[in-house]
């Protein structure tokens, strides 16, 4: 939620960007996220929420707060990681409380944890995208990529570690692979499928589209990884954007963002950076 | 900050499993807030919804107390039903919505938790019509039960009394608690928004109005396919 150094033991949202190089030189991106569920319904009202949820200085609750939150039958804070002066999560509370469409987000968010290996979380792409079957037919969907060594989280009670992920999964894909499977859930009439702030229910029909195998951590993490481009809208025929306004906007940020750094080209990164 | 706040902070962390104040928060905080805020009891059962897959695969968890829960009173649950699994086997068959049923004895209930699609009244007068001498046989043993046999007879009835015992299923994702509690009092879901921070408060004072809950609507290998369409697919079918 918008904190720029890198924590790897503190609670906070992971990403996980997939490329799949298909035949013909063609290629599709699937960016994902741990978070299920997004923070706004509109590129608008996302602004705002970031506004409200930029981090702002924390403190500890203090004993006597404590226990008035105990007493109310709520949970307190959770203190401040050691060295840690800063976090969103006052703020999005707080923006919350004003904006049930927040809520879901924002609870997930600050009850999130760390994983223990990037390869022990789930990632989700949040929005919906519009897939055509082999007959023509069109159907709304989500991915999510579930790990097949399944999901696991530090412990909270235990000091956080500061770097270890990176270093997890080099030393996991020396001795051998990892890998994800990639589900798509169904969406049904009455679901939201422009809104990523509401969750579908977890019966819908869900595939299982296939596994992503982990085999090595490139060398040369600054060309084949910092200097990529991804982005939600590089699409093969066949996968669609839905109208969500939030997917809308990503287009052009990520292609902007992508100038600005000095990224490799994404397809659409002739927007001004 | 890199200290962790002194004993007190470390002290007034560990408050939530330290038995004294377990005992005060058991009987002068919650009570407090039930007299303050309690809440409704919240219905049985899985919520009303239009959608396909919502109607298929739908979870049972009925309670049904013992009219006698002594080992005698429990061995009359037992032969109740030992006495007509055939009558079970005979009506699942026929009923063909179901996708596993079965008995528990747990602690002072004979439970029946199933799996089943379609409409929950459909499901049930389906039961009676397939096997009402199973649940008049099990009515003998339930408290209230008396009431209800036989069950042809006392259809509606005995759907109220079934709804009433099939356990809340509490909402999959946790922030539905709010706008269910608000329903369940006439209020419009969510206007004003409730503090987040009071979720927890929100969940314990349902679990003192529903002390016993399904956790979320149930998992499922296969959601959104219908018993028929398994069969259909895999050449067992009708
Ligand atoms: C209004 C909403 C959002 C905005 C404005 C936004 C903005 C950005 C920007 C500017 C970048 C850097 C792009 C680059 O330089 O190449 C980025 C990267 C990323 N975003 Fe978002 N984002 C949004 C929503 C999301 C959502 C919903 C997800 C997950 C489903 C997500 C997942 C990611 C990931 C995984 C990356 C890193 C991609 C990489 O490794 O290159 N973002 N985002």
């Amino acid at each position: 939620m918008g904190v720029v150094e890198e924590h790897d033991g503190w609670s906070d949202v992971r990403g996980m960007a997939v490329r799949f190089h298909l035949a013909e030189g063609r290629s599709t991106d699937l960016v994902s996220m741990t978070l299920p569920v997004f923070f706004a319904p509109t590129p608008k009202t996302f602004l705002d929420f970031a506004r409200k949820a930029r981090p702002a200085r924390c403190r500890r609750e203090t004993p006597w707060e404590k226990i008035k939150d105990y007493l109310r039958l709520q949970l307190p804070m959770p203190d401040p990681y050691p060295g840690q002066t800063e976090r969103p999560n006052e703020g999005a509370i707080a923006f919350a409380n004003d904006h049930f469409w927040a809520q879901a987000a924002v609870l997930d968010a600050s009850s999130i944890g760390a994983p223990v290996s990037y390869v022990r979380a789930d990632y989700h792409a949040v929005h919906t995208f519009v897939v055509t079957g082999k007959e023509g037919e069109k159907r709304q969907v989500r991915f999510t990529w579930a790990p097949v060594a399944g999901i696991l989280d530090t412990d909270p009670l235990k000091p956080p570690v500061d770097a270890y992920l990176q270093d997890d999964l080099k030393k996991r894909l020396a001795h051998g692979t990892e890998r994800f499977t990639l589900m798509m859930q169904i969406g049904e009439a009455g679901d939201d499928f422009e809104d990523s702030t509401r969750q579908w229910p977890p019966h819908r029909k869900r595939v299982m589209m296939g596994t992503l195998t982990l085999d090595h951590v490139p060398e040369d993490q600054q060309a084949l990884c910092e200097k990529l481009s991804f982005n939600p809208w590089h699409l093969t025929p066949g996968i669609d954007p839905s109208g969500d306004p939030v997917l809308k906007i990503r287009k052009d940020v990520y292609a902007y963002s992508s100038n600005r750094r000095g990224g490799i080209p994404c397809p659409f990164s002739g927007a001004k950076g | 900050m890199s200290d962790d706040g002194g004993w007190l902070n470390r002290y007034v962390n560990t408050l939530p499993e330290r038995g004294w104040f377990q005992f005060l928060s058991k009987y002068v905080v919650v009570p407090y807030w039930v007299w303050r805020e309690g809440k409704p009891k919240l219905p049985g059962g899985p919520r009303p919804s239009q959608q396909p897959s919502d109607s298929t695969q739908r979870m049972m968890n009925l309670l049904m107390p013992l009219k006698d829960p002594s080992p005698i009173g429990r061995a009359k649950a037992v032969m109740a039903l030992a006495q007509n699994v055939d009558e079970i086997y005979a009506g699942l068959d026929n009923v063909g919505t179901v996708h596993s049923a079965r008995f528990l004895l747990v602690e002072d209930y004979i439970c029946m938790i199933s799996v089943y699609d379609g409409d929950f009244s459909n499901y049930i007068r389906d039961f009676i019509a397939t096997i009402g001498s199973v649940f008049d046989a099990l009515m003998q043993v339930v408290e209230g039960g008396d009431k209800l046999a036989p069950c042809e007879h006392n259809v509606e009835a005995f759907i109220d009394w079934v709804r009433a015992h099939d356990l809340f299923q509490a909402p999959d994702f946790p922030i539905e608690m709010f706008g269910l509690q608000d329903a369940q009092v006439g209020k419009v879901p969510n206007h004003p928004p409730h503090a987040l921070q009071t979720l927890p408060r929100a969940l314990i004072l349902q679990l003192h109005a529903n002390r016993n809950i399904s956790l979320g609507g149930g998992y499922r290998g296969y959601p959104g396919f219908s018993a028929a369409q398994i069969r259909q697919k895999l050449g067992v079918g009708w």
